[in-house]
């Protein structure tokens, strides 16, 4: 048993060497030869934790994903070997490692002390006195960096602040959930990666057009520079000559509410205090209000906008403005700034009007002060989130970039058009907030400073709120991140062109040949079927590795298989085919009924006995050993998958079928007696002939 | 164990498995699109294991950590990207080729794809895929090809096999249809029908038709039975949606691509009955050119793509030892099982008035003259009084297999022809004395009252059960 256990190490070992980066594909990989060869977990688990503590630094972390991925996807016996060493493994890494880093690192073991996602397995992944070790490790780690900052003068650094709560993970597959990733997430996440690269907004230097427009000066002066009462004057200056106007043409709606919205606006400015950086936007808005030539007709009604509207009118406003007009403004910023903190008393219960807006500024600069934190926004989880937030922003821009340019025609069509849709009802406001629940935590952290207006403005464009450059191209519709992950991986209808001729055919055309591999990146290594790289694709592959476990039944040889009848004419003409991959659904009469019974009948366990006839007795069904393995309900080593009875020990499913003559058991632990390889019983096989 | 012959030749003196694999396992590099082909005797197996790299078995994906086990089987392992080969076992011949067809058989499946794209977005039936050649041409390994392709694009054509020479999920002598979802056993031609156990391959639900002779241009049972199988694929389409979309791929017989003075009056048959929109005309010029010059002038409605596809170089003749001892290993798989997937049979006795036989009237002696050009379908239509002769069993029938149909023994000769088949039953010994006949049959259980046909093909397969 030696050699193998050797050879299965060194191939794991290899294929480790390779992973330099936190790579999906690999260590998928790499768990399924782990999950494949639980018989040599011992020598996988060794190389595994040799290969942590050897390489280098960078590559520690993408190898302590295997072991999360392996620990997560196939449990035990890896639990076992690898929770014995993980101290060491964890905290000999963890020393190492720069900052970002062990945040990651942190977020790993958050993940341990709790369940596998979607498991029905409510154990922790590692037993909590392992990762309780690990954490109290880590407390004194923080504590002495935290001393050492403090004598250092450095307390603005707090890399050592505890890793940020992250949400229990909602997938099984993943080596590691990316939200608390901080770099990694960014950068080599592949799902990630997937969804922000067409966007093209990472890192924040990757959005030069909007921050180069000439007419966001705002961002660089210092935040105090607004004063205040100026601002109240220029503004009550407004409002006179907008009530003017309106006497002029009192049916105009649109000056109406425009008008309405200055006196909101006005009211906030006198009952609160606003941060600078609104009051600077809100003095730039209406800096840019007042200049125009037609001053009578010319404002700007921010306030008729109604954010949410879901009946956008971008794509016939967009004309009216020359490209070079301002891409970002007040509105935007106003419109996508973080959920409410301070409640206004603004009566905009019925127009959506500028303090509505204000309203949901609050802490608006800081919603997004890391790129770590900018992270979460991308998530498919969220994929809804986007639609409904991508319509309001060209909205809301559009008004404010009339001032800049308009003519007063232009202006009031655009306003026309406002109050039209104003007219609709608007979706309530913090929709679309629901949908980002994990930027809300955030919106209270760290304090204002000039650079997070960019990241603002970086995370407003991943998530495709802004347009993605100065002509405010209306038309670009609001793309949720879901149909962007199908163009993705899709592989269907993107550029077949293969005429159906003699000559088409004898035309090399290599690039196609992508659509059979590259397009599904996920292999089964059993039979080689290949998945999406998708979260779909991912769930598809985990019930199809699920269907091999259970088709893998070593009982089934006992029982007299034997060929079935062809089913009939008109039995095949009804028949749908069952993909294994799909999830169950009772078509063609067949029912899931039988998994929930058998989930408990494997979950059954007896302590291991101590009597030593016993233990080293087969079960006498099926005459295979039972495994021990370490059970941490029981806090003992226990045999899984087995029952008493009359003093001796049966596997649970073999009672279970011997006694009730049960119809097809699924697979007991597979971890114990499923794990061989196919290699092997071909091998098996070929020699057997059949001795009828 | 039983060594099996010819592994053991050098080695006389039985030794683990393990280590008489590890002396003969050797690996094999490949380069970029270009095959290993292999021809393995019945007597030999061969293994193979993808090492690095990708590679496919007759466009199904070899898995990376599986090996596969080949023994009578000529096939070729080809790669797209290059790959490395762990071969253990010895092949009857094997050389590397890297002139194959498989860009242009690739774009075939592209070019389809193209029409699946349309029918699911129009809701038209996807593609109807008809390929015919002479043979030997790679009719078969075409077809799986283009329906591994489509099942990795994640559709589920209907593959429709034609070619009663050579069974499709069931016996010689059958006519199958059969939706693919999953991928094609590489070990085990197409894989298996199902069992009552698990199969580490999904099983396909085939429909099997009995057709009984080994070649479609005798009797008058070809016809009929294309235009029944026509009927049910048409109606399964109907409303399964995915295989609609998907359409189907049907493999001939050589056969019918002879043709007679440029008259293929089976392919003419088929086209019409299924609907066939796609032609794929594999090595034969003149048999494309003359379905060519037919069918580039059909109204747009019914249009039918005509396209030539070059026969692959690694094409091999197969003579007719090596064919039959391919039906019997079928017909051995259909009772026992293939590989790993050992069944187990069952063996009863039944008297011969149980037996309701109905054999196939010998159609050979008048082979030449049924259907010469000019006897229109009316002909085969009308005469159906005398397609079966009740047949009593008499030692004659040993050995034999018995096509078990849906039919009453008492349902008319025309319903028994189209009625598909349940199963098939081997007759193991016949005891004239006594009037019992010993069978072999895939599931317990009595020998069902159904009309039972017998014809002359598959042969006889002694010594199935001894």
């Amino acid at each position: 048993m030696s050699q193998p256990s050797a050879e299965v190490a060194a191939d794991f070992k290899d294929a480790l060497q390779d992973l330099k980066i936190n790579s999906r594909p690999e260590i998928s990989n790499l768990t399924l030869i782990a999950k494949e060869n639980t018989e040599y977990a011992q020598a996988i688990s060794r190389e595994l934790e040799n290969h942590i503590r050897t390489t280098r630094p960078e590559w520690k972390l993408p190898a302590l994903y295997v072991l999360d991925s392996i620990v997560k996807n196939v449990g035990t016996p890896y639990t076992v070997y690898l929770g014995r060493n993980l101290y060491r493994t964890f905290m000999d890494a963890y020393t190492l490692m720069d900052p970002a880093t062990r945040k990651a690192m942190e977020g790993l073991l958050k993940t341990w002390k709790q369940p596998v996602p979607e498991s029905m397995d409510m154990r922790p992944v590692f037993s909590p006195e392992v990762t309780r070790d690990i954490e109290n490790a880590l407390i004194k780690f923080r504590t002495i960096a935290v001393q050492q900052q403090a004598l250092s003068q450095k307390p603005g650094i707090q890399h050592n602040m505890p890793a940020r709560p992250m949400p229990s993970v909602p997938w099984r597959n993943t080596p590691t959930p990316p939200q608390n990733a901080t770099r990694f997430a960014a950068a080599n996440d592949p799902r990630l990666r997937q969804v922000t690269l067409p966007y093209g907004q990472y890192p924040p230097s990757a959005t030069p057009q909007i921050q180069s427009q000439p007419s966001i000066s705002f961002y660089p002066q210092p935040p105090q520079a607004i004063d205040v009462e100026g601002l109240k004057a220029s503004l009550s200056k407004l409002i006179t000559s907008t009530q003017a106007a309106w006497a002029l043409s009192p049916v105009d709606v649109a000056i109406q509410q425009k008008l309405k919205a200055l006196l909101d606006l006005q009211m906030i400015l006198n009952t609160q205090t606003l941060p600078p950086e609104q009051l600077k936007a809100a003095a730039d808005q209406i800096q840019a209000m007042s200049p125009p030539p037609a001053p009578a007709t010319a404002f700007t009604p921010p306030a008729s906008i109604p954010p949410p509207v879901i009946a956008s009118p971008q794509q016939n406003t967009s004309p009216l403005f020359p490209p070079s007009s301002t891409a970002v403004n007040i509105g935007q910023i106003l419109a996508n700034a973080r959920p409410p903190v301070p409640p206004s008393p603004a009566p905009a219960a019925t127009t959506p009007s500028l303090a509505d807006m204000l309203r949901r500024v609050s802490s608006p600069m800081n919603s997004s002060s890391t790129p770590a934190s900018v992270a979460p926004f991308y998530p498919p989880p969220f994929s809804a989130a986007p639609l409904p937030m991508a319509i309001p922003v060209p909205t809301a821009q559009s008004p404010a970039l009339a001032p800049a340019s308009a003519t007063t025609v232009n202006l009031a069509q655009l306003l026309g058009q406002f109050s039209k849709s104003a007219a609709t009802p608007m979706a309530p406001v913090p929709q679309p907030h629901s949908s980002f629940p994990q930027s809300q935590p955030q919106s209270s952290a760290a304090p204002l400073s000039t650079g997070d207006v960019k990241w603002l403005l970086n995370a407003l464009k991943a998530q495709n709120l802004l347009p993605p450059g100065p002509p405010m191209s209306a038309q670009a519709t609001p793309l949720s991140s879901e149909p962007m992950t199908r163009q993705v991986s899709a592989n269907t209808g993107v550029h077949t062109d293969v005429d159906l001729t003699t000559a088409s055919m004898k035309q090399p055309r290599f690039h196609l040949i992508t659509k059979l591999y590259e397009a599904y990146p996920n292999i089964c290594a059993t039979c080689g079927r290949r998945f999406e790289s998708s979260l779909e694709g991912k769930e598809r592959k985990a019930r199809h590795m699920d269907w091999h476990f259970k088709v893998k039944d070593p009982d089934v040889a006992k029982r007299g298989i034997h060929r079935s009848w062809y089913i009939s004419e008109k039995e095949w003409i009804e028949y749908r085919e069952v993909d294994e991959a799909s999830p169950e659904q009772a078509v063609n009469g067949v029912t899931s009924a039988t998994a929930a019974p058998k989930k408990e009948t494997k979950d059954r366990y007896v302590p291991v006995p101590t009597d030593a006839a016993l233990v080293h007795a087969p079960c006498p069904i099926c005459q295979e050993k039972f495994e021990p393995q370490w059970l941490v309900e029981a806090n003992d080593f226990v045999w899984m998958d087995a029952v008493k009875v009359n003093g001796k020990v049966y596997h649970a499913t073999c009672w279970e079928e011997y006694s009730k003559g049960s119809s097809l058991a699924a697979p007991s632990t597979p971890d114990s007696v499923l794990g061989k390889r196919k290699a092997e019983d071909s091998i098996g096989s070929g020699k057997k002939v059949r001795a009828y | 164990m039983i060594s099996l012959p010819g592994l053991h030749l050098s080695n006389p003196t039985p030794e683990p498995p393990s280590t008489a694999e590890s002396i003969v396992t050797r690996t094999q590099d490949l380069l970029a699109c270009s095959e290993y082909r292999f021809e393995v005797p019945f007597t030999r197996t061969l293994t193979i294991r993808l090492l690095t790299g990708t590679a496919e078995f007759f466009g199904t994906e070899l898995a990376p950590s599986s090996t596969y086990t080949f023994t009578g089987t000529k096939g070729a392992v080809y790669t797209w990207r290059g790959c490395k080969l762990e071969i253990g076992g010895l092949a009857e011949s094997e050389y590397t080729s890297e002139e194959t067809q498989m860009m242009s058989y690739a774009n075939a499946h592209f070019a389809l794809e193209k029409l699946r794209e349309r029918s699911v977005q129009t809701g038209e039936l996807g593609p109807r895929i008809l390929v015919v050649g002479p043979e030997n041409a790679g009719k078969t390994s075409v077809v799986k090809i283009l329906t591994s392709y489509a099942v990795k694009a994640g559709r589920q054509p209907v593959v429709v096999n034609l070619d009663p020479r050579q069974g499709m999920l069931s016996v010689p002598g059958s006519v199958t249809a059969a939706a693919f979802s999953s991928i094609i056993d590489i070990e085990d031609s197409w894989g298996s029908s199902p069992i009552s156990g698990p199969s580490p391959v999904p099983v396909k639900m085939p429909l099997v038709y009995h057709y009984g002779i080994a070649n479609p241009d005798e009797g008058s049972l070809f016809r009929p039975l294309v235009t029944r199988m026509a009927l049910a694929v048409t109606s399964r389409l109907e409303d399964d949606k995915p295989s609609r979309q998907a359409g189907f791929i049907i493999d001939t017989s050589g056969a019918i691509s002879h043709g007679k003075g440029g008259v293929y009056e089976n392919i003419d048959h088929i086209i019409s009955e299924f609907s066939v929109n796609v032609l794929f005309v594999l090595g034969s010029e003149r048999l494309y050119s003359d379905l060519a010059r037919k069918y580039s002038n059909r109204p747009t409605e019914e249009a039918v793509s005509v396209v030539r596809l070059d026969k692959s170089g690694g094409c091999v003749d197969r003579d007719e030892a090596y064919m039959k001892q391919l039906r019997q290993a079928q017909i051995r798989a259909y009772f026992f099982g293939h590989g790993e997937n050992t069944l187990g049979p069952h063996s009863h006795m039944a008297d011969y008035d149980e037996l309701n036989i109905f054999r196939i009237v010998d159609a050979a002696s008048d082979a030449n003259s049924s259907f010469r050009p000019g006897n229109d379908d009316d002909d085969v239509y009308g005469s159906t009084n005398n397609i079966y002769t009740k047949a009593t069993p008499s030692p004659m029938i040993q050995n034999s297999l018995l096509a078990v149909t849906t039919a009453a023994a008492t349902d008319s000769q025309e319903v028994i022809r189209d009625s598909s088949v349940r199963g098939y039953i081997y007759v193991a010994d016949v005891d004239d004395v006594k009037k019992k006949v010993r069978l072999l049959s895939p599931q317990p259980g009595q020998t069902p009252s159904n009309a039972i046909i017998l014809g002359s093909f598959p042969e006889d397969v002694p010594g199935l059960v001894s």
